[in-house]
């Protein structure tokens, strides 16, 4: 059962905090004005605030959420779909030029957060493993895409920037398959521990 | 679990839906693949604007396009550029000898716009034409547009996008435009399929004699 004590809620307050500056003309200017900072840092900042967001959310809400989403299956999947869409190149130069696209863009990213929020300690190893297996891969071609493609997927970023952003996905792949192995090796040697005298005396 | 499959298959179908939306069908992934791709489907008619360039008697883009008869192959350029455009300029000697070397006049015409109308002046478009590019005034012509609002928006109605380096220099997706003869883009080709490119106009050119 989940600790239900009351919390200030600070972290969703840094989120909104968070989201204010990114939204902020100076520093949206700034970080959609090349392609590695849009995609290397403004879409995991975004991620993060909807992550942080979800975590404030009512935990009546979050239970009727919880109904729809068994072993954190619809979660996952939101998040894998919305994130393979933001992966065409196409929506990145769609956001620049089109409102619509740019607040759809944020709302998908904010969205995905809130989403592994609510799915990655339900899905559980298994889950968690068939989500990466499918993302990291996805991410890590679409990269070497960057780096290799002779053209500009995007008209509005140059091709130096293009091939920095290639080689930091492979990176963030890279990073984020090994702390999961970290993680998920922890996890398994623990349940492969005999039960702790404390726990048992429960 | 019911609700979660249901759930599942919603998502599924609306990230289908949104991508096949994106990429015209799974066609296209970039914003130039769809930019070409709507051309075809929907041809874009060239604005009217005050244009001025070495020996070009029009003073308006329109005109220059729609009111000749000809069919237009036009390329977006700067003077400065050391790249793309040299490539692209390579690509225009090329085809104005192909066109040269025909007997009669196939009425395709070539265009260079620039699209960095404060360092390129009429004067320096004047020496890079005939020297640099040694282009044949009756078929090849370099204009400017001298009103930098105007110049943004014919940028945006043929969707060229025009990046600066930082350097003084730009990037920009280069590329063939073929303008039929009432002055329409109809057709978007690559650098590399000049030839495709130059049948093309001849092809509508010849259409429209007809």
């Amino acid at each position: 059962m989940a600790r239900r004590r009351l919390q200030r809620p600070w972290p969703q307050l840094a989120a909104i905090g968070l989201l204010a500056v990114l939204a902020s003309p100076p520093l949206r200017g700034l970080l959609e004005a090349s392609m590695s900072l849009h995609m290397l840092l403004q879409f995991p900042l975004l991620v993060l605030a909807g992550h942080v967001l979800a975590g404030g959310l009512q935990p009546s809400v979050a239970e009727k959420l919880q109904r729809w989403n068994a072993h954190g299956l619809t979660g996952l999947l939101a998040a894998a779909l919305l994130l393979s869409l933001l992966m065409i190149p196409r929506l990145l130069d769609l956001a620049l030029v089109d409102l619509r696209f740019e607040v759809a863009k944020w709302l998908a990213l904010l969205a995905t957060g809130a989403a592994l929020r609510l799915s990655w300690n339900r899905a559980g190893l298994l889950g968690q493993f068939f989500f990466l297996g499918n993302m990291l891969p996805m991410t890590a071609m679409a990269g070497s895409l960057f780096i290799d493609s002779p053209l500009r997927v995007c008209n509005a970023y140059l091709l130096d920037d293009q091939i920095r952003v290639g080689q930091g996905l492979i990176v963030a792949c890279v990073v984020v398959a090994t702390a999961w192995l970290v993680m998920a090796t922890r996890v398994l040697a623990r349940q492969a521990e005999p039960q702790m005298p404390a726990s048992a005396a429960e | 679990m019911l609700r979660t499959a249901i759930a599942c298959a919603m998502l599924a179908l609306g990230a289908g839906w949104g991508a096949s939306w994106l990429t015209h069908g799974f066609q296209v992934w970039t914003a130039e693949g769809a930019r070409r791709l709507e051309v075809v489907q929907q041809p874009i008619a060239a604005p009217a604007m005050a244009i001025e360039g070495p020996q070009v008697a029009e003073r308006d883009l329109r005109q220059l396009l729609a009111g000749n008869g000809h069919v237009t192959i036009v390329d977006f350029v700067y003077t400065h550029c050391e790249s793309l455009c040299l490539a692209l300029g390579n690509t225009f000697q090329q085809m104005q000898a192909a066109l040269l070397a025909e007997p009669d006049d196939a009425g395709v015409r070539l265009l260079s716009i620039t699209f960095d109308p404060r360092r390129d002046t009429v004067e320096r478009l004047r020496w890079y034409a005939t020297t640099l590019m040694k282009a044949d005034p009756a078929l090849w012509r370099f204009v400017r547009v001298p009103d930098a609002s105007d110049m943004q928006r014919l940028l945006d109605l043929f969707q060229v996008v025009v990046v600066p380096d930082g350097r003084g220099d730009f990037q920009h997706n280069g590329a063939l435009l073929v303008v039929d003869a009432q002055g329409r883009l109809v057709r978007i080709f690559d650098l590399a399929e000049q030839q495709m490119a130059l049948d093309y106009a001849r092809y509508l050119a010849a259409q429209g004699q007809l």
